[in-house]
């Protein structure tokens, strides 16, 4: 059966190109996909999922994750925090018939018309040992006696105080950077990992939006579910926060018009220096009238139908 | 399944072509001297008729296109030095008035014979045309052959600016193969046709003024018209058929042509695809580091396989993978 039989343009994507783009760009673009402190840069075995970096990013000389400070220490008096990771390490899409990866139980089967997205985060924190916080913790204590920032208030003993700031190198070329106070990692042996995994179903739909004169293409979300959280009720209210947040907060932001749909064909030859004395354009063809869905999700491809026009003029 | 698929219609292709043929229009003016001598020319034109077929052979044919003049107007003209004679005046005694002879001079206009005939009711082309696109991959790293004609052409279209130079990357080329082209210089069932339609039609109107009458008869001249034009162009259809047949050209001309032709579609790509192509350009960042250093990020690329372009009698498809 012709591509066409129901449109003038058809373009469509299968799903096995679009996680190999992601595999592509999570490997040439490693700090887009990875977050750490920069104790990582020459630790990199103690991230907590291991990554494949193209060689011209490492001949590049680029940076294989993006530098976070650390996780400060909350009502530490000292600037100090801890090191940490964090990845998503794996992103795959899977258009119905689903069968590029399986669907947790809560979500049911990949029904038709519907897209699947699995992605997978993981995130290492440092826990520091009994020593080093032995080690740090008289400091502590005579910088808040030093400091009279006791919750006893104000004693009478004068301490002399400690050394608090911590000078970055001189590589660091930026002058604001070296004035402006940095959190000092504890040092770090093993950090503590834990994975998570997020699956979302949804789907795409026409409709309107109330004061608006023209139909928009909307993506909405069927389901998301978070692989075993404990305790249970945890996981359902990050899941209903998730689900909440996505339905109002991000996919009403993702709705395209029709009009940003249409490309004018006539102003694109005018640009070359041809005039036409009519209006062509490529627009999505019509659901129902000329397709039953559009865009369509089946065959483990995401297809676009499109219909030229010829107005004016003769 | 191929990784990423685009189709387009013939039937869009089909509206496009009209669209296309009916806004193409050139007009070009000329003159110069060569002493005595002055040539100039006035052209204007437009594209007629014609039609686009996908056929299941993987080739796309353009059938009977025609070029219309709606003016074709050369000049040719000579200034001949200008020849006077008289003149002057034969002072005379007081009181008898000066005697001066009238004066009288030939070729003083320039130029002073000039011809400029409008030959656009005589001239016409038809051009048929059926070709198929054909991919290539372009490998920079092999290096060119010793004798290299593709690469005079390139480097003399490269330099006039027409094309891009090939670059230090591989890509995918596609190229349009001609598989004949008919061009008739003088397309003679259509001038005759057209000369005989302009002729009685003016006859008619002259005699009746207007009313079904006219339009009746107007509307007979033309079908008698269309017949001529069709009775006259069987020669060229079988020839056009013959080549069609036999993928070449008839004629020396028209083989001349599709030789051309040839040469530029084996050489010049119509479109080209970078491999691998680049989906996330090159980019200086100052948000990867905590000290705000830029970082200039590599772009990413994808390597693009198994790009095709194929025809059949209803679209035209390309497909491609991206590459593991």
């Amino acid at each position: 059966m012709p591509f066409t039989d129901h449109s003038d343009l058809f373009g469509a994507v299968h799903e096995d190109s679009i996680n190999r783009l992601v595999r592509h760009i999570m490997r040439q673009r490693p700090s887009l996909f990875n977050y750490a402190t920069p104790f990582f840069h020459n630790n990199l075995e103690m991230f907590c999922a291991k990554f494949e970096v193209d060689d011209k990013v490492l001949k590049a000389k680029n940076p294989l994750f993006t530098e976070q400070e650390p996780l400060p220490i909350l009502g530490a008096p000292l600037p100090i925090g801890l090191n940490f990771c964090l990845q998503l390490s794996e992103a795959a899409i899977d258009f119905h018939p689903g069968n590029v990866f399986g669907l947790p139980p809560e979500l049911g089967s990949l029904t038709a018309q519907r897209f699947a997205l699995h992605l997978k985060g993981c995130m290492g924190m440092d826990c520091p040992t009994k020593e080093i916080i032995n080690e740090l913790l008289p400091h502590i204590e005579r910088f808040l006696v030093s400091r009279q920032q006791l919750a006893a208030g104000e004693t009478k003993e004068q301490v002399a105080g400690t050394f608090t700031h911590y000078t970055p190198p001189m590589a660091a070329v930026d002058n604001r950077d070296r004035e402006r106070q940095r959190t000092i990692p504890l040092p770090t042996r093993q950090l503590i990992c834990f994975c998570l995994e997020l699956y979302a179903v949804g789907y795409f739909e026409w409709g309107t939006v109330p004061g608006s004169q023209q139909v928009w293409l909307k993506p909405r979300l069927d389901g998301l579910e978070i692989v075993d959280i404990e305790p249970r009720d945890m996981e359902n209210a990050i899941e209903c926060y998730l689900t909440t947040v996505l339905k109002l907060g991000i996919l009403p932001r993702l709705i395209i018009p029709l009009e940003k749909m249409v490309l004018d064909i006539s102003k694109e030859f005018q640009k070359m220096g041809l005039t036409l004395g009519r209006t062509v354009q490529l627009e999505p063809s019509a659901v129902p009238a000329d397709v039953p869905n559009n865009p369509a999700v089946e065959d483990d491809q995401i297809k676009a139908f499109f219909k030229l026009t010829v107005t004016g003029g003769a | 399944m191929a990784d990423l698929t685009v189709a387009v219609s013939e039937s869009a292709f089909q509206r496009l072509f009209v669209v296309l043929r009916d806004s193409i229009r050139w007009e070009a003016q000329d003159s110069t001297s060569f002493g005595p001598f002055t040539a100039g020319y006035h052209v204007k034109g437009h594209l007629e008729g014609g039609s686009v077929d996908f056929r299941s052979d993987n080739s796309v044919l353009i059938d009977e296109l025609d070029v219309r003049w709606d003016q074709f107007q050369f000049t040719l003209g000579l200034d001949i030095p200008e020849i006077c004679v008289g003149g002057g005046c034969i002072n005379m005694p007081w009181p008898i008035p000066d005697i001066c002879l009238p004066r009288w001079c030939v070729f003083s206009a320039n130029p002073d014979v000039s011809i400029s005939p409008d030959l656009a009711a005589f001239v016409a082309q038809e051009l048929s045309v059926a070709g198929r696109p054909v991919v290539r991959y372009y490998d920079a790293s092999v290096p060119p052959p010793l004798i290299d004609p593709c690469g005079l052409l390139r480097d003399m279209l490269v330099n006039a600016s027409v094309i891009d130079p090939f670059p230090d990357h591989n890509q995918w080329h596609i190229h349009l193969n001609p598989d004949f082209i008919d061009l008739d210089l003088f397309d003679f069932a259509d001038i005759v046709g057209n000369l005989i339609e302009n002729a009685l039609t003016a006859a008619v109107t002259a005699l009746l003024p207007g009313g079904w009458v006219r339009n009746l008869i107007l509307a007979i001249i033309g079908g008698i018209a269309d017949f001529i034009r069709w009775l006259l162009d069987i020669p060229d259809e079988i020839d056009e058929w013959l080549s069609d047949l036999f993928n070449i050209s008839f004629g020396l001309g028209d083989l001349l042509i599709q030789l051309v032709g040839e040469f530029f579609g084996a050489c010049v790509p119509l479109l080209r695809v970078d491999d691998p192509l680049e989906v996330l350009a090159k980019e200086i960042s100052t948000s990867v580091l905590l000290s705000g250093a830029p970082v200039e990020l590599v772009p990413v690329t994808v390597p693009v396989r198994n790009l095709s372009v194929r025809v059949d009698d209803v679209e035209m498809v390309v497909q491609a993978d991206v590459g593991g």
